[in-house]
């Protein structure tokens, strides 16, 4: 059962993946990457996290990708002004081709891990309250950190898009 | 006498970074064949989707929690990247009219030794 809910989760990803690299519309291609972020979602609660799935799907799903639309929405860009890219495809299958000895290197690393049981850990292993416990308790200092973070990134939006009094036009 | 359970590919590590691999490639991929800016960005967003899983699986197969909060912590830069990317890409657009990712050529330095 376990298996087929992995199965298409993983099926619904990474065709969220190739349609987001292989549709020319923008907006075509965020709505695939929502499907992959679900997906992706849905793979963590596989693994026991429920509390990042919920992050996934409200943050990812929720906010960066409205983000996302909203500003695709916003530039209401026109066909023709859409950049042409004659060599996609031919970069796409040869990039692929190249990808290949990296991927199987990283999956031969892996393969020598000992075989164990990765079934749903009951109780509360990735909870809220363990997590949260494990957040505040060990990585107080990153927390705030990231609370720096958020704010010079907030400031640096604001600086960018402020129009330039400078220059007219 | 006890059977041998058969292992599901669902209980297997293997199978949860074989994903990552072949979602981080599929990133990989958009980034170098891709022109439009936004088709990037949703590619590093997608490889850092990619490393979140890797993250996730290793720390269930580890038992442990802290690399779920490092996947949060993930989460919370690439919050902070969005903002920025997309202010950028607002006023690149106001300023070219264009959403080609050659464009960002105007971001390289003179080269002021030839005058």
């Amino acid at each position: 059962m376990v298996d087929i809910i992995f199965l298409g989760l993983a099926i619904f990803a990474i065709g969220g993946g190739f349609g987001m690299i292989l549709f020319s519309q923008p907006m075509h291609s965020a709505i695939s990457l929502i499907v992959t972020l679900i997906s992706l979602g849905g793979i963590f609660a596989l693994l026991s996290a429920p509390f990042l799935f919920m992050v996934q799907i409200i943050l990812y799903a929720g906010a960066i990708i409205t983000l996302l639309l909203f500003i695709i929405m916003f530039l209401n860009i026109r066909d023709d002004e859409l950049p042409d890219e004659p060599n996609k495809n031919i970069t796409i299958i040869i990039g692929a081709i190249l990808l290949i000895p990296f991927n199987i290197l990283i999956l031969k690393a892996f393969n020598t891990f000992p075989e164990k049981s990765m079934n749903i850990l009951g109780k509360d292993f990735g909870s809220i309250h363990s997590f949260g416990m494990e957040l505040f308790n060990k990585w107080l200092v990153p927390f705030e950190l990231i609370s720096m973070l958020l704010l010079a990134s907030l400031v640096g939006a604001v600086v960018y898009a402020r129009k330039d009094k400078n220059r007219d036009g | 006498m006890q059977e041998r359970i058969k292992i599901e590919m669902a209980d297997l590590l293997l199978s949860y970074i074989a994903l990552a691999m072949i979602l981080f490639s599929i990133g990989f991929l958009g980034i170098i064949s891709r022109k439009n800016i936004f088709i990037v960005y949703m590619s590093i967003e997608l490889m850092l989707n990619a490393v979140n899983l890797i993250f996730v699986a290793l720390g269930r197969y580890n038992e442990s929690m802290e690399p779920q909060v490092m996947a949060m912590i993930i989460i919370a830069i690439a919050a902070a990247e969005a903002a920025v990317f997309l202010s950028l890409i607002v006023v690149l657009y106001r300023n070219k009219k264009s959403l080609n990712s050659d464009i960002f050529n105007v971001l390289k330095q003179k080269d002021t030794a030839n005058g």
